[in-house]
């Protein structure tokens, strides 16, 4: 691998709410390779927006990073000055969104807010900025770019509002584009036609891509290699086949299992997975996956496990993995995938039946 | 409280909808107690009630005799801790009883453009057609129009008085509720609660007052709240113009009035009414907006 | 950008504000006139020469007649005559005292969005800071202290504590003397007038900036790398005023409103002076006409700020 682009090491992000302190990211590290294309999958909440983030300090109160390096291009962004950073937004790394409506501003001109990055910072000559604004538009297959240009967002179907996010988050050639759940709020069709241009932009123009997601198709079809978070922390790690293939997480093999897929076998049964994620403010001891995992130990509940090799290029945070969960406690076969189901570990007063929880909500309170 | 919830719990199974109902008038009282400004508004309040109580039994001289052998524009003094007006009054007495009038006025107009503003807001909402645009004509016309300029006309024709001045104020102050019912029905009206209890046979009394009243109740509470600082602001706007409560009834409008006139000879007299009246109206206020943090959702962030 | 849509909106807008002026006036014509009392009372005039000087005015005649007769001249632009003082016809009247009123509310009102404004952004980039305690405070208490304690204050430290300082520049006799309406002596009641109404700009404008520094586009800008002061002024503070603007109808009621008593504290000789005067004169003529031109005021307003919209706001179209 040559030298990383970016490289996080133990990010923490913490919200400070009148609640508690809700520990959203914790101990994350991983590395951006320039020109790669990484996927963060996880169900909302999970921590993977705030990791992103947390890379361009655009954490807002209360929101606070509270621990960890981002080195990029060999500076730590924790440590570099509002100034120093702000010049590196937009400019080398640019972020785009998941709501192209709400993420433009409904009062400015499209070109303006386009042509607006690239004044910002000066890499682009102000006398190219007009004509490039244009040219990013069609760069983006926006038609009729010259016109359109003028518009205002709310004249913008939704995919033509996303194209223009992606050209204004291009329009600096950065190095590194992080998107954010960029075709969520998008129609099926066009979602396909947003990863295709930002899979043709990624090889053009050689910028890095981290796509976070909680869609397990959007990953398969643009990037390279994929990290797996769960309340937090980073439960996976491994190159895209991996993930899909063979994972060893019971979390990411719960993830595949619950999607539908057209290639699955016969009998491949679609399941879901039971519970709800942890409390992020209250964490579960040991694994924090452990109140819904299916294949459970009694180690879960003790230790939090590391997140080591299990593979080449695949790590994992799993006492038991899946290679053991198929070959102990016939993972292939089960249909039942309540919490200890598989591996029959239910400790008393660990976590109560859903049914019990269920009641515990409907439970009037008198005033 | 729990009434407001108990025909949605029946009607969800789930029950987290009951008990998002029951939580947001819990969290309301919650919120409430924690506003520190909204609970020193609300000890002030009491106080103040208190004096206009007292005031109504007893007054340390009769607010409307002249004192005989007593000085005009008298300063504070162990006889007369506030001092005495242009006639020779006592102010303290005449402030107690200004206190007793503003809360009348304030409370009454809010108690009547509750009422009138709830019904008509309530019959708008739900029947539209026809009512609905007769009302949201009416409403219009006279939405833009000052309505201080209506309540001095209107006092003037329906003859000065305590009561007359509640009805002129609330001429106009009951279209803003109005409005606000109206457009709590409106949004009411169409979610699926009201479906089913329509679908269940539920007449429209019972629709009305059973679901869509409690249902608004935060806001309207809200907005009747900050009617009260109006109508005690509106009073004491008439009686400084010398329109309002007549003579020689005490209102803190009248005493800052015929305060500003003796401003140069005795300061004082303009002091108290303008303290008064100002730390009254902060204090409807702040319990206002306390009352809308806690109680309307809407509002909140 | 006037549209052929926009024209059209603004004619049907024109129509229903006339609509509303003759609705409006009806009403106050129908209420002023059965107000008890007569405007020739104070002058003893009695009997037969009461009767005749009914007749010249031609009160003599069924209210509806009279007010149709109103209505026709009001629309010539002809206001009729007062009855105080006999025979004064009350167009040009109140054309001066609107003059006079504008002023004054003209004033008051940058005052108040001035001050609203800059209050309420600040109060909503320190949030919850002392700053935003204090303005936020000072709103209230702008909205909560009547004018009158204020325009109290204002003259006893002007005209009575600082007479020496001022050399008698600035000074509020009760009664016009004819020389009112400089700029010096036109600041006081301005600042107590806007100062009043600037609390809820504050208000509004502070709850819009929180608002609006929440949306997604101001994340977007911040991600671009734009200087903060840009992300607060070119983004955040043009989203803000779309709801300040929809209070500015509202405000310009409140200072009609305010005006009232503010000139009448002042002896400003503005419309809301008159207004009081004429009813209590029972001059109806006088009373109707201010009332029809307030209400025409603020109908006007009211399309302004309907078309301030569509220039702040690109989505709305008429």
């Amino acid at each position: 691998m040559t030298n990383p682009i970016l490289e996080v090491r133990n990010l923490s992000t913490h919200f400070f709410t009148d609640d508690g302190e809700v520990k959203a990211v914790r101990g994350v590290s991983f590395d951006v390779a320039p020109g790669e294309t990484l996927g963060i999958v996880g169900e909302s909440g999970c921590g993977k927006s705030v990791t992103a983030m947390s890379v361009l300090g655009l954490v807002q109160r209360p929101g606070k990073v509270v621990g960890g390096e981002i080195m990029f291009k060999g500076r730590d962004l924790l440590k570099v000055t509002r100034e120093e950073l702000r010049n590196i937004r937009g400019r080398d790394i640019a972020m785009i969104f998941q709501d192209p409506l709400s993420s433009l501003n409904p009062v400015l001109r499209v070109g303006y807010q386009i042509d607006e990055a690239m004044y910002a910072h000066d890499k682009i000559a102000s006398g190219d900025v007009e004509r490039r604004g244009i040219d990013l538009l069609k760069q983006v297959r926006v038609s009729d770019a010259e016109r359109r240009i003028n518009d205002f967002p709310h004249q913008f179907s939704g995919g033509m509002r996303q194209r223009a996010m992606i050209a204004m988050g291009l329009s600096n050639k950065p190095d590194l584009l992080i998107a954010d759940e960029p075709t969520t709020a998008l129609d099926v069709t066009v979602q396909a036609q947003i990863l295709e241009l930002l899979r043709d932009l990624n090889e053009q123009t050689g910028a890095a891509i981290i796509l976070i997601t909680h869609n397990l198709g959007v990953v398969a079809g643009l990037c390279k290699r994929v990290l797996v978070m769960y309340a937090g922390e980073i439960v996976e790690e491994g190159t895209v086949e991996q993930i899909f293939e063979s994972p060893q997480h019971p979390y990411t093999w719960s993830l595949l299992r619950s999607v539908p897929r057209i290639d699955a076998n016969r009998g491949h049964r679609l399941l879901s997975i039971e519970g709800l994620p942890p409390d992020l403010i209250d964490l579960p001891q040991g694994c924090k996956f452990n109140p819904r995992c299916p294949f459970r130990v009694e180690r879960c509940f003790k230790e939090s496990p590391p997140i080591e090799q299990v593979a080449p290029a695949q790590h994992a945070a799993c006492w038991v993995t899946m290679a053991r969960a198929y070959a102990e406690m016939g993972a292939g076969t089960i249909t039942d995938t309540s919490p200890g189901a598989a591996s029959g570990i239910h400790p008393a007063g660990r976590s109560r039946p859903p049914t019990e929880v269920a009641a515990a909500i409907a439970e009037p309170i008198g005033d | 409280m729990a009434s407001v919830a108990t025909p949605i719990l029946e009607e969800y199974a789930g029950g987290t909808i009951a008990r998002a109902q029951v939580g947001l008038w819990r969290d309301g009282f919650r919120r409430l107690r924690r506003n520190r400004l909204a609970l020193a508004a609300l000890v002030y309040l009491t106080a103040l009630l208190l004096i206009a109580v007292v005031a109504v039994f007893w007054t340390p001289y009769n607010p409307a005799t002249i004192l005989p052998n007593t000085l005009t524009y008298l300063g504070p003094s162990a006889a007369h801790p506030l001092g005495t007006d242009d006639l020779g009054r006592d102010l303290l007495s005449r402030m107690m009883q200004g206190a007793q009038i503003s809360l009348i006025v304030g409370v009454g107009t809010s108690a009547i453009v509750l009422t009138v503003g709830v019904v008509v807001g309530l019959i708008a909402g739900y029947f539209r057609g026809w009512i609905d645009n007769v009302i949201s004509v009416f409403i219009n016309i006279f939405y833009g129009i000052p309505g201080i300029l209506v309540a001095i006309i209107l006092y003037l024709v329906l003859g000065r008085g305590l009561g007359n001045i509640m009805i002129a104020i609330s001429a106009t102050a009951w279209m803003d509720m109005a409005r606000l019912v109206r457009g709590q029905a409106f949004s009411i009206r169409e979610r699926e609660y009201i479906e089913a209890a329509r679908a269940s046979g539920a007449r429209s009394g019972k629709i009305l007052f059973g679901h869509i009243l409690p249902n608004s109740l935060g806001p309207i509470i809200v907005q009747a709240t900050f009617v009260i600082p109006i109508a005690i602001l509106t009073e004491a706007f008439l009686s400084y113009l010398g329109l309002g409560i007549p003579s020689p009834l005490a209102s803190w409008g009248s005493i800052a009035s015929e305060g500003y006139a003796a401003l140069p000879l005795e300061p004082y007299m303009m002091l108290w009414p303008a303290v008064a009246l100002s730390v009254t109206l902060l204090a409807f206020n702040f319990l206002g907006d306390g009352l809308r943090d806690a109680f309307d959702p809407r509002q909140r962030r | 950008m006037l549209t052929r849509g926009t024209l059209i909106y603004i004619a049907q807008r024109l129509l229903l504000i006339v609509f509303t002026l003759i609705a409006v006036s009806f009403l106050v014509f129908i209420t002023v006139h059965s107000l008890p009392g007569s405007a020739f009372e104070s002058e003893r005039v009695h009997g037969k020469a009461l009767q005749l000087v009914l007749h010249q005015y031609g009160l003599d005649r069924p209210i509806l007649v009279q007010y149709w007769s109103f209505l026709t001249n009001a629309i010539q632009g002809n206001l009729g005559v007062s009855f105080q003082i006999r025979g004064l016809p009350i167009t040009p009247l109140v054309m001066r005292e609107l003059s006079v009123s504008a002023e004054l509310g003209g004033t008051a009102l940058l005052i108040t969005i001035g001050l609203g404004t800059t209050f309420g952004v600040l109060a909503a980039m320190r949030q919850n800071s002392w700053v935003d305690y204090t303005l936020t405070s000072i709103a209230v208490v702008g909205y909560s202290v009547p004018s009158f304690v204020l325009a109290g204050l204002g003259v006893l430290i002007f005209s009575y504590w600082l007479p020496t300082v001022t050399n008698g520049a600035i000074s509020y006799p009760a009664i016009w003397t004819g020389t009112y309406g400089t700029l010096v002596e036109l600041s006081l009641p301005a600042i107590i007038l806007g100062f009043y109404t600037s609390g809820q700009v504050t208000r509004i404008t502070r709850a819009a900036m929180l608002e609006v520094l929440q949306q997604d586009y101001i994340r977007t800008a911040r991600a671009k790398g734009l200087k903060s002061r840009v992300v607060t002024v070119r983004h955040a503070l043009r989203n803000a005023l779309i709801p300040v603007i929809s209070i500015l109808g509202p405000l310009v009621i409140s200072i009609i409103t305010g005006s009232v008593i503010i000139e009448n504290i002042f002896g400003i000789p503005g419309l809301g002076k008159e207004f009081v005067e004429s009813i209590l004169g029972a001059d109806y003529n006088v009373t109707v006409a201010v009332f029809t031109v307030y209400a025409l005021l603020i109908g006007i307003a009211n399309l302004v700020v309907d078309l301030l919209y569509t220039v702040v706001d690109p989505r709305i179209r008429y």
